[in-house]
């Protein structure tokens, strides 16, 4: 019974399996080609270079630093907890840096403040020196006596005009943190405890596999260290996030995939009762190698969402060896190659019609969904070629004696359907389902934000939030963009840019900004400074009577006119620039550009809105955009959902003529429908995961369709496969909707719930006359 | 860094635990509960000939904080409390922005107020000599940013402090001396209405 291709063709495929072993052994050479870097499952929304550099230099330190607050009720018990934690952060090797005291360089401070008199004066003092250099000169005096006016850095003698200590104090306010001059760390205090500020920055970055579970690590040993003495840590960094992301999938894979393959081979063994039957586990095994190598090869790496999400893979390459395998209800004996070969053409046109649904996904702007449809499909792909090609070998002489209750079960069900449908006929049957849908999809409403595709941990955004609040920091993710031909418009155009920045802060619709602005005024100005300043003369008098000598002043003014026009460059090398220097972008393809970050803001409609008249001025909103694309994609889905059924419609005419595909099409378009109804019954938000769920919904339903409409074996032997199909990819989508990521467990919940409607409409798929007839009664 | 005058002022109220003892000249320090007294601030800079002088009164009260009224030169009372700095411009005070390392004065101040001595002596190292009638005590910096602005702080006294003197790394040094200081019970109700506001 076995054909002379039948010898040859398992041979043929194990050389196929060997090079892919090798490929992948080649991929895996240097380690796991796993990322976990959420922003390359998003798509591009800024097709500008300058804005992506900008967006990188953003969030970078983000990505690379780890932002420890340590807390406790004694101030010195906080320092001295500060330092040893520093010292043991310093020695795990994991960190370029780390920092907890200000190590100012007071000399070069001095030599930055003494530089920069005229380019680094603020706006108002600026103003004050041209409109009303007599008030100038008397609040010098005044400041002279003044016990309380501060530190100055630079000596009187240095400075008799007192611009040092002007500029010094108009340095924009760094947060709530305040300098412990004896130690030299920045402090804050709150919740009744003093807060040191320990900042680390990493050699790697967050999407290095390994580092951000090494410092979670690390972080929870210094919190249980810190613990013993009541200390408390808060920590904030993209790190964490990383690490929590990470365990979180791995713990995900773990439970879904595991989950899955356990109740699987729980289902093969009650089944068939053979443990043989666990062989129908290989072609799964070979897809999802298929799979990974796929995706590897096209896209470099695989992220590990595509693992969470590709472990439902599982449930959908075991129907294939199930297909045939649930033939021995109705083939006695069972033989492994004639049953695949009276199963090939529904498991080939199963396979077309799945790739399709999956390819599907390939064609959103979603990089995430591009590479689940790749690992799928690769997998699906390998998946079938192993049962077709091998498994029949691996269970040539077996003789399958499946359990006869599950049969028994789906006779039942046949029947209690044909009582159903004897009582109520389909057209209000299918009423009846239209009302519920109907009903459903008023409630529904659908929901697109990118932090749904992150599970994160309250205890990460409780204290990011505790940061933000103690410390006064609360850094957004948009930003201005600014262009400009030079360097002198680039802050002429920040300075109208503040101008409003100034208005929203008074108006408490944003808590601050930084602008390279703030650090060094355009040109222009700085040469009005100079021209205030040798009017001066005229107005010292009350310094002289102080008994500075004229000299002393003349010599000074003298400096200050011989002073050069500051350019940015040379201002951001001085310490106190130290801020400022992320901010800026430097020359352009078409002139040069910076970015002014934000801070503490709550309306980003108001800032873009601030930008309408401002040429060269550009909000960059990441995550709005990308909420923005999610909503727009939801329109593409939808049209992508349609075109796959035109596809699988199209193919499925050859086999079944128009009427039989339109039929087998309708059905889990219906399933799709329902699941999409059961969210809005169920208070569940649509998302585009969601879709994207019923999107391959109408792949596999198609698949329980096809099978109900071949009834090989009879109606309830046909039923009884599609029942142990649907059960196994239940079991694995299923399990995906227990997931703590709010995007994949939506995703989850969308595809199971489809499935079971899939499941539930498949007898009215109709039936097939086959040319051939090979139905065998039951039993 | 001037603003460590005042708290160094009343540095001297500190419990500081050392032989005549530290903890003696606290609680003598600590005694009176408002101190009246006239000031002479001389600000000798290395480039003038001679010291930027200004003189004026202050008022100390242990539970509200210090009443700092500049006279000559030119007049402008300062208030120092626990929430912070203020300045009085025209009728009303106004609080002065908390920069950084003021702040940090402030509250180093406020600690010593409190006869919180940890501060104190976690910067720096404490000489004190003599006799409760006549001391001295010399603050020396240890951190290594204190370094760089301070050389030392002396501050002589008898029954209340008398004069702080204060060595700036760079070279110059100011002096201030505390004269007719007398305790009173309580304050006088425009002070009072001056700690109020």
């Amino acid at each position: 019974m076995t054909l002379p291709s039948e010898h040859r063709l398992p041979r043929l495929f194990l050389i196929l399996l060997l090079a892919v072993l090798a490929l992948a052994g080649w991929q895996w050479r240097n380690g796991a080609p796993l990322s976990a870097n959420l922003m390359e499952l998003v798509p591009g929304t800024a097709p500008d270079a300058l804005e992506l550099i900008a967006e990188q230099r953003m969030q970078e330190p983000l990505n690379r630093e780890v932002l420890l607050l340590v807390g406790h009720t004694e101030r010195q018990q906080a320092i001295t907890l500060a330092q040893t934690l520093g010292e043991q952060w310093q020695a795990s090797g994991l960190f370029d840096k780390v920092q907890w005291t200000l190590q100012a360089d007071l000399p070069a401070l001095r030599t930055q403040l003494l530089e920069g008199r005229l380019a680094m004066l603020s706006a108002a003092d600026r103003q004050q020196l041209i409109d009303q250099p007599q008030a100038f000169i008397q609040q010098r005096v005044q400041a002279l006596f003044d016990p309380f006016s501060g530190f100055s850095l630079v000596p009187s003698q240095d400075d008799w005009l007192g611009l040092t200590g002007r500029i010094q104090n108009s340095q924009p306010q760094r947060g709530a943190i305040q300098l412990d001059v004896g130690s030299g760390a920045l402090i804050a205090e709150a919740d009744g405890k003093h807060w040191v500020l320990l900042r680390a920055r990493t050699h790697g970055n967050a999407f290095d596999m390994d580092l951000p579970l090494q410092v979670a690590d690390l972080l929870q040993r210094s919190r249980a260290q810190a613990g013993q003495t009541q200390g408390q840590l808060l920590a904030a960094s993209g790190l964490l996030y990383a690490a929590s992301g990470q365990q979180q999938a791995s713990r995900e894979i773990t439970w879904v995939g595991g989950g899955a393959t356990i109740g699987i081979l729980l289902l093969l063994l009650l089944a068939f009762r053979r443990l043989r039957a666990w062989l129908a586990f290989v072609p799964v095994l070979v897809g999802i190698l298929f799979g990974a190598v796929a995706c590897v090869a096209l896209f470099g790496r695989m992220h590990v969402m595509t693992l969470v999400l590709g472990s439902s893979l599982i449930g959908v390459a075991v129907d294939y060896p199930l297909h045939y395998l649930s033939k021995s209800w109705s083939l006695k004996p069972w033989r492994s190659w004639s049953a695949l070969r009276l199963t090939l053409p529904g498991l080939s046109l199963s396979l077309a019609t799945t790739c399709i649904g999956y390819l599907a996904l390939a064609w959103t702007p979603f990089p995430a969904l591009t590479q689940i449809a790749i690992f799928s499909a690769a997998g699906l792909i390998g998946a079938y070629l192993t049962a077709v090609c091998l498994l029949p070998a691996l269970l040539k002489g077996v003789d399958l004696h499946p359990a006869q209750w599950p049969l028994r079960l789906c006779e039942h069900l046949l029947r209690a359907r044909e009582a159903l449908l004897a009582r109520v006929r389909t057209p209000v049957l299918l009423g009846l389902l239209l009302i519920f849908c109907a009903g459903g999809l008023w409630q529904l409403t659908t929901k697109n934000d990118i932090r749904q595709w992150i599970g994160t941990p309250e205890q990460l955004t409780d204290e990011a939030q505790a940061i933000a609040r103690i410390t006064g920091f609360q850094p957004t993710s948009q930003f201005f963009l600014i262009r400009a031909d030079n360097q002198s418009h680039l802050l002429e155009r920040q300075t109208v840019l503040n101008e409003r920045l100034e208005q929203l802060i008074a108006l408490k619709k944003l808590e601050g900004y930084l602008s390279l602005n703030q650090l060094l005024s355009p040109p222009a100005e700085q040469q009005k400074v100079r021209e205030a300043l040798a009017r001066l003369p005229a107005f010292w008098q009350p310094l002289l009577d102080l008994g500075v000598p004229v000299n002393a002043l003349q010599t000074e003014l003298a400096q200050l006119q011989a002073l050069p026009v500051t350019d940015i460059d040379t201002a951001l090398t001085g310490p106190l620039a130290e801020p400022y220097r992320t901010l800026w972008l430097g020359p352009t393809t078409d002139g040069v550009a910076a970015v002014v970050s934000l801070q503490g803001l709550n309306d980003a409609a108001l800032l873009r809105v601030q930008t309408l008249d401002l040429p060269g001025v550009q909000l960059v909103d990441r995550l709005g955009d990308l909420n923005r694309v999610f909503a727009a994609t939801q329109v593409s889905a939808a049209e992508l959902k349609l075109a796959s059924c035109v596809l699988i419609l199209l193919l499925l005419t050859w086999p079944f003529g128009v009427g039989g595909a339109l039929r087998v099409v309708a059905l889990p378009l219906l399933a799709a429908l329902c699941s999409l109804a059961s969210l809005g019954w169920l208070g569940q938000p649509l998302t585009l995961f969601g879709l994207f769920g019923l999107l391959l919904v109408t792949a596999i339903g198609v698949d329980y369709a096809i099978l109900m409409r071949e009834q090989i074996g009879g109606a309830a032997v046909s039923l009884l496969g599609t029942l142990l199909a649907a059960v196994t990819t239940w079991l694995s989508f299923g399990l995906l909707a227990v997931s703590s990521t709010p995007a994949v467990s939506n995703f989850g919940l969308a595809v199971s719930l489809g499935l079971a409607f899939s499941f539930m409409l498949a007898p009215w798929a109709g039936h097939q006359a086959h040319a051939t007839a090979v139905t065998e009664p039951a039993q | 860094m001037k603003r460590l005058f005042i708290w160094l002022l009343l540095g001297g109220l500190s419990p500081l635990a050392q032989a005549f003892d530290l903890q003696q000249l606290s609680e003598q320090l600590a005694r009176p509960d408002v101190i009246h007294g006239q000031f002479i601030q001389e600000k000798h800079l290395r480039a003038l000939p001679q010291p930027l002088t200004s003189k004026g009164r202050f008022v100390l009260a242990k539970n509200h904080g210090l009443l700092w009224l500049l006279q000559t030169p030119l007049q402008q009372d300062y208030r120092i409390t626990p929430q912070g700095i203020a300045r009085r411009d025209g009728g009303t005070w106004q609080t002065l922005p908390n920069k950084s390392a003021g702040a940090e004065q402030n509250r180093l101040f406020l600690a010593v107020l409190q006869g919180d001595s940890s501060g104190l002596q976690r910067d720096f190292d404490l000489n004190l000599s003599g006799q409760p009638q006549q001391w001295k005590l010399t603050l020396t910096p240890r951190s290594v940013l204190l370094k760089q602005i301070f050389k030392q702080i002396n501050i002589d006294g008898g029954e209340l402090v008398q004069r702080i003197e204060l060595l700036e790394t760079q070279g110059d040094r100011t002096v201030l001396r505390m004269q007719d200081s007398t305790h009173t019970k309580a304050l006088s109700e425009a002070e009072q209405h001056d700690f109020a506001e």
